[in-house]
């Protein structure tokens, strides 16, 4: 693949290094979020047991929809590499419309809670919920919006000589988010 | 730029993606056993960190990455996400 993503000292394109420093970032701004969960809910003593209260099919299978879309942003990339435009845009759209679906089972999850009167500022259990969840979900759709921007410059004709790194480093941040809701599945789901 | 990695194949994305969707059963299932609390805790997010460790070396590429100073930028963090579960884990158990 011929790209135009500079190499600096580093030896690392400098969009992926940005997006890694900013990956970094990430990690400890979701760690000092699931810390401060953590920390709530052992001080709190008595926890309602997520089962009776969340729905966890729901919560698998947005999982199995993430991961899906992971494995279809890797296979993006792949098509990158071998120059291979169409299997790009394919594979960008299942990536973007597999992030959609990610939301809209988290949006019915959602109208579920306000049709029984949990919402945000309802008690420590859901703030941790809405909170968590939230700040992952626009995350999730941050990437939507990142990647239709990518399928979006993918048209044109030069996108594989200049621009074709753009969706390794869109990619590690999809990636990511994966990664935030492996964790955050069973940390609020299933424990 | 050439890219210094090598292009991988499209299937080998597929069985990784298997062993993900196999984790998640089996995490999924996990919870449900009833193995005690600790047990199953400490189950359920070592199968949540041999997914990571999945998504990382294959999807996001880290096992072909060769430069020291993505390795390091990618270090710290986890380093820093150490300390955090060290300070958080004493207040858990003073707590609980």
């Amino acid at each position: 693949m011929k790209t135009t993503a500079a190499v600096p000292v580093t030896g690392i394109p400098s969009g992926k290094l940005g997006m890694w420093l900013f990956l970094a970032s990430e990690v400890m701004f979701f760690t000092g979020l699931l810390g401060a969960y953590i920390v709530l809910r052992a001080g709190l003593g008595s926890w309602p047991h997520p089962g009776e209260e969340l729905h966890i099919p729901a919560a698998a299978l947005n999982t199995f929809i993430l991961l899906s879309s992971s494995m279809t942003m890797a296979l993006s990339v792949a098509a990158v590499h071998r120059a291979d435009r169409v299997k790009l845009r394919l594979f960008l759209v299942f990536t973007i419309l597999l992030g959609l679906a990610f939301l809209s089972v988290k949006g019915y999850e959602y109208s579920q809670k306000f049709a029984h009167g949990h919402f945000p500022g309802t008690g420590i259990f859901w703030d941790c919920y809405f909170t968590l969840t939230g700040v992952h979900g626009l995350h999730v759709l941050a990437g939507i919006l990142t990647n239709l921007w990518v399928l979006g410059l993918t048209f044109r004709d030069d996108f594989l000589e200049t621009r074709g790194h753009f969706v390794e480093v869109s990619g590690l941040y999809w990636h990511f988010v994966d990664v935030v809701w492996i964790f955050l599945f069973p940390l609020v789901y299933l424990i | 730029m050439s890219d210094p990695h090598p292009a991988p194949g499209y299937g080998a994305y597929l069985v990784i993606w298997v062993w993900l969707i196999a984790l998640l059963a089996g995490g999924t299932f996990v919870s449900y056993l009833p193995i005690g609390k600790t047990g199953a805790v400490s189950l359920i997010l070592a199968i949540a960190l041999v997914k990571t460790v999945l998504v990382g070396l294959f999807y996001m590429h880290l096992k072909a990455e060769r430069s020291v100073s993505l390795w390091v930028v990618v270090f710290f963090p986890f380093l820093l996400v150490g300390a955090a579960v060290l300070l958080v884990l004493p207040g858990i158990f003073l707590f609980s």
